[in-house]
């Protein structure tokens, strides 16, 4: 055991200077995802029957297949056709769009669960469906949605690692690094497994306090 | 293509192998945490929070390179420990909630008769707790199915790797083939997830039938 | 003497809810017990068969002592009827009634159906034995939940409040069940404000307050020159003004 502690301590630098990149990967395929997965939502509730179609389309099938397919597919395959990426934007992106589709779905069921008579309230004084949605049910239905979402952040700073597959030296594969050169496979993917361990409770943490934060009575 | 279908018949085992794994360990940490004297409910509690904390890829590289120090194993045995110890984590909250939404009367009826605990809960608890399993057990299928494909990172010849393998070998098509592959997936999981909603509903109890949608 | 409860002590937390409950009783007696809610009834029927463990004193059921070693055997021969039934969610009606013979009496499949008929049949629920719990009104659940202790074979029945969660148009089919087990000959003790119950069929009941027993007596004497106020007070109430 303080074998392993002398060598995590001589390897940590090294490692966690890829969760800047971690880090980062997460947060823009979080963004991206909410972006989209709000739009998504929105169609699939609001949408005209084409619409709505097309977003449920985008749902199920990115919902139905492995993210790692969805990675390489945009990082080998769209080369074919001219659209090239280098590692790391492939991965934001194939994760944004992945996490979209998930997030979508809690958004969607989120809005459902704000009563018919909120919307009916803010029509009757006049407001769009648009700004109703906006500013009546939006506000109610992202405070439902985030314990569901929080937890679907904490998945994707895990999948995060999937990143690792196409090359982007995130700390999965710095980790991997330090164990061909080392050999102490074991060692080195334990430490990482510690971090993400102390990342993974680090984010639930501040999730749960943003979540206290603004949490509304009676809702 | 032949290629490719014996790589969906290499993830479908691997996928059969660590669900197993998982069910049969989901279910008992969770009975250990239900109904367990605290020095074995906290063991697996940790557990739980351990492979549940840990990205998949980790975890498969973690016991490909790491654990094969210690124990001669191959790359597909790596894949099924770390996904079935991980799906196991993730079981045992299925089944957990499941047990603590069977209403507590019924344990105590059962205790009542005269059954023991073990009794109580094989004949009375668990027959309930599974029915209502089944329901958030297929997002775990699909979640499984999808974490097959991760396997590919130690080696595991399943269908996204060999995907990987056409492409190298023919230069192109490379739309296709991952085109083809997802649709395998998608079809692997529209199957298990339409099976055990079927499943869900035969077994449903007259009163505790299906709300709505699927 | 078929039911020897001794000296029953019980608190939760500071509150002491039993204070040292003792009564007899013999085998084919009804006794009813009556009293003001949260007096401890229900915990001390529990205390009986150690679904709650007492803090102190002694259960005896045909000269043998409950403990935790005999425990299983002992409540076999101890049936209870919950108040809100707990019928077995997963089970057939019937299916609910034979599962006591053929898992713990070493019954087997065809004995324990043939039984679990005719223990229907006392109740007057043999054409719904195919019914799910979930199919049946509340009044049937009762009955069903009645035919399932009857199964066990059992030398006593503990009942709490069995009618208490049902409509009353439901309460009058439960009370003649148990109007019909009593003249059978059946040991019953019971927690119950059915009046037309305890004056039928009670042999003896038993007013509780407080978490202690104030006063028991055969029902003429209990119903019509009660001792305590306390005693006469609570049944003008329950004679008067319904439930409480
Ligand atoms: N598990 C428990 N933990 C703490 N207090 C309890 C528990 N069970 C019962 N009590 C308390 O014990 C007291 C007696 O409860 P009990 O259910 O025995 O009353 P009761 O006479 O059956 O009343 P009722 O007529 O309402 O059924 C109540 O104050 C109740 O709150
Ligand atoms: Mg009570």
């Amino acid at each position: 055991m303080s074998e392993w502690f002398d060598f995590a301590i001589e390897h940590l630098p090294y490692v966690l200077q890829g969760i800047p990149t971690t880090l980062g990967l997460w947060a823009s395929a979080m963004v991206i995802g909410a972006a989209l997965g709000l739009v998504l939502a929105w169609a699939r509730i609001y949408g005209s029957r084409p619409i709505y179609l097309a977003a449920t389309v985008y749902v199920e099938i990115f919902r139905g297949t492995p993210m790692l397919v969805q990675m390489l597919f945009i990082y080998l395959g769209l080369p074919e056709i001219g659209i090239v990426f280098d590692p790391l934007t492939a991965a934001i992106i194939a994760i944004g769009l992945n996490t979209a589709a998930y997030q979508a779905e809690y958004f969607r069921g989120a809005v459902r669960s704000v009563p018919v008579g909120q919307m009916a309230a803010a029509r009757a004084l006049g407001m769009g469906q648009f700004q109703g949605f906006k500013n009546i049910i939006l506000p109610q239905a992202l405070r439902r949605v985030i314990p569901q979402w929080s937890n679907e952040a904490i998945l994707e700073l895990k999948y995060t690692s999937i990143a690792y597959a196409i090359g982007v030296t995130e700390i999965t594969a710095r980790a991997e690094k330090i164990g061909y050169e080392t050999f102490q496979f074991f060692e080195v993917f334990l430490l990482i497994a510690a971090i993400y361990v102390v990342m993974t409770s680090v984010v639930a943490q501040i999730l749960l306090f943003v979540e206290k934060r603004v949490s509304v009575p009676g809702l | 293509m032949p290629y490719l279908v014996h790589g969906l018949s290499v993830a479908i085992a691997l996928l059969v192998c660590l669900l197993s794994l998982g069910l049969v360990l989901g279910l008992l940490l969770s009975v250990a945490e239900v109904y367990g004297h605290w020095t074995l409910r906290i063991p697996c509690t940790v557990f739980e929070r351990i492979f549940r904390g840990i990205p998949a890829i980790v975890l498969l590289l973690l016991f490909y390179y790491g654990v094969t120090d210690f124990i001669e194993m191959g790359s597909f045995m790596a894949a099924v420990l770390a996904l079935g110890l991980r799906s196991a984590a993730y079981q045992s909250q299925i089944f957990r909630g499941a047990f603590l939404s069977v209403p507590q009367g019924q344990m105590m009826a059962a205790r009542a008769m005269g059954m023991n605990k073990f009794q109580a809960i094989r004949d009375i608890v668990l027959p309930q707790a599974l029915r209502m399993s089944i329901g958030p057990w297929t997002n775990e299928f699909s979640s499984e199915l999808k974490a097959t494909s991760l396997a590919y990172v130690i080696g595991v010849v399943e269908l996204t790797r060999q995907a990987k393998y056409i492409i190298s070998n023919t230069q192109g098509n490379i739309l296709i083939v991952f085109a083809v592959v997802a649709l395998m997936y998608f079809i692997v999981n529209r199957a298990g997830n339409w099976a055990l909603y079927r499943l869900e509903n035969r077994l449903a109890l007259p009163g505790f039938e299906h709300r709505g949608d699927a | 003497m078929l039911l020897r409860v001794e000296n029953i002590h019980k608190s939760y937390g500071d509150a002491e809810i039993l204070k040292g409950v003792s009564f007899d009783m013999e085998p084919g007696q009804s006794k009813v017990i009556m009293g003001p809610s949260g007096t401890g009834k229900s915990t001390l029927l529990r205390c009986i068969n150690h679904l709650t463990e007492p803090d102190q004193g002694h259960v005896f059921v045909d000269g043998e002592e409950l403990t935790s070693k005999n425990l299983n055997a002992m409540r076999q021969k101890v049936a209870f009827v919950f108040q809100d039934f707990n019928l077995f969610t997963h089970l057939r009606t019937v299916d609910n009634v034979a599962i006591g013979p053929r898992k713990l009496r070493g019954f087997d499949k065809k004995a324990a159906l043939d039984l679990a008929y005719q223990e229907l049949d006392r109740v007057g629920l043999s054409d719904r034995a195919d019914a799910y719990p979930a199919e049946l009104s509340g009044g049937q659940q009762q009955r069903a939940s009645i035919a399932r202790a009857l199964a066990m074979e059992p030398k006593l029945i503990l009942f709490d409040e069995p009618t208490s969660a049902l409509d009353p148009e439901l309460t009058g089919e439960v009370v003649s069940v148990m109007n019909k087990l009593a003249s059978e000959g059946m040991t019953m003790l019971v927690v119950s404000h059915e009046i037309g119950f305890a004056r039928q069929a009670a042999d003896e009941i038993i007013f509780m307050e407080g978490g202690k027993i104030i006063e028991q007596g055969p029902p003429s004497q209990i119903f019509e020159a009660p001792q305590q106020d306390r005693t006469r007070a609570f049944l003008n109430v329950i004679e008067h003004g319904g439930h409480e």
